[in-house]
């Protein structure tokens, strides 16, 4: 994969990004081992990508980032404090029926009551959708701060669609006037061919208090 | 004797957080790798006494170059350091001959016990 794409080197030097993404690897690491203890499941992890975009050009960001036709749910997450955005989670559709199994909601495997079953479905995958989204990334974001040495509010996790290929409605939920740094992780859930994409997007305002904690935290380990 | 140390991580963040946690007062000689295949590639040509591997890697991952160095030196001393702390990849690691695993970022003492570590081994190896 290509490591150096787009154009955050009018914003962030080489070895600020670089920082940020190995910030990025160990804070998915972690908390995909912060899963694998709750709900016993292993994800294959992928080298994190870090890019700078609009806002308003997430609509095409993701199309890049997503199978075409690939129908996704999302959830996200705000944080605040000096480290300051969003955490969005997609998955495909599919993933709650296999991932209910490590939850145990085997009710959703279930054939029978099928008229009450819809509406228990909705509720359970959104629902799902919602605990391991609230795990990856909570885990994340709250490993990404303890590493830059800061702390972060979180508000509750929300279910941002259930079941779409289009994410134009994203766009609402964020000031397109800003720049968003976005750290991407493809990742997989191990035997069950579910292919997940996780993004931590931080804007404007964060961008001066995370250059300098990004070289406090190299500087910890200078001679 | 631990002489040459190679480190292999694509990101170069990595590599220089490692490479000043190694102690400086034992005259090693550190070499770096970028990826899986270009560490299997210099572990043939420098024979390091002490490799540490990354496992998410763009390409050839450090599953795969841990267990090709494995099977080219069964004495290969690797020590895998790593993001991906899940209990499958560390079973997975240390199935295929890895040293010991250390979770990144490691700090300097955690780097110099696992060195000294691996000494003892090498000497034990060696009878």
């Amino acid at each position: 994969m290509d490591n150096h794409p787009g154009n955050s080197d009018s914003f962030f030097s080489g070895e600020e990004r670089d920082i940020l993404q190995e910030v990025m690897n160990i804070a998915f690491g972690n908390a995909t081992a912060d899963l694998a203890e709750l709900i016993d499941i292993h994800t294959v992890l992928s080298v994190p990508d870090i890019r700078l975009i609009d806002f308003d050009e997430l609509t095409d960001y993701l199309k890049e980032s997503i199978p075409q036709n690939q129908v996704n749910s999302v959830a996200g997450q705000k944080f605040w404090g000096d480290f300051n955005g969003s955490g969005l989670l997609f998955l495909p559709s599919g993933s709650e029926r296999a991932l209910s199994k490590f939850l145990n909601l085997s009710r959703l495997d279930s054939p029978v009551e099928v008229g009450i079953v819809k509406d228990l479905d909705d509720t359970m995958k959104s629902g799902l959708l919602l605990e391991i989204s609230n795990i990856l990334i909570g885990a994340c974001v709250g490993k990404i701060s303890d590493l830059l040495d800061t702390m972060v509010s979180y508000t509750p996790p929300e279910l941002l669609s259930l079941e779409k290929t289009d994410y134009s409605f994203l766009i609402k939920h964020f000031d397109t006037e800003q720049r968003a740094i976005v750290m991407k992780t493809l990742f997989q859930f191990d035997q069950q061919n579910i292919n997940g994409l996780l993004l931590i997007m931080t804007n404007d305002k964060s961008i001066d208090w995370l250059k300098k904690a990004l070289h406090a935290f190299l500087n910890a380990y200078e001679n | 004797m631990i002489r040459k140390i190679l480190i292999v991580d694509d990101s170069p963040v990595a590599r220089k957080m490692l490479k000043n946690s190694i102690p400086k007062n034992k005259g090693y000689e550190i070499f770096e790798a970028t990826d899986g295949q270009d560490g299997i590639k210099k572990y043939q040509m420098l024979k390091p006494d002490v490799v540490f591997m990354d496992l998410t890697m763009p390409g050839v991952d450090g599953y795969t170059a841990l267990e090709e160095i494995r099977s080219l030196d069964g004495n290969a001393m690797v020590i895998v350091t790593t993001a991906d702390v899940q209990p499958k990849s560390i079973s997975t690691v240390m199935e295929r001959g890895a040293f010991t695993l250390l979770k990144k970022p490691a700090k300097a003492n955690i780097i110099e016990e696992a060195l000294n570590k691996a000494e003892l081994a090498i000497k034990e190896n060696n009878g």
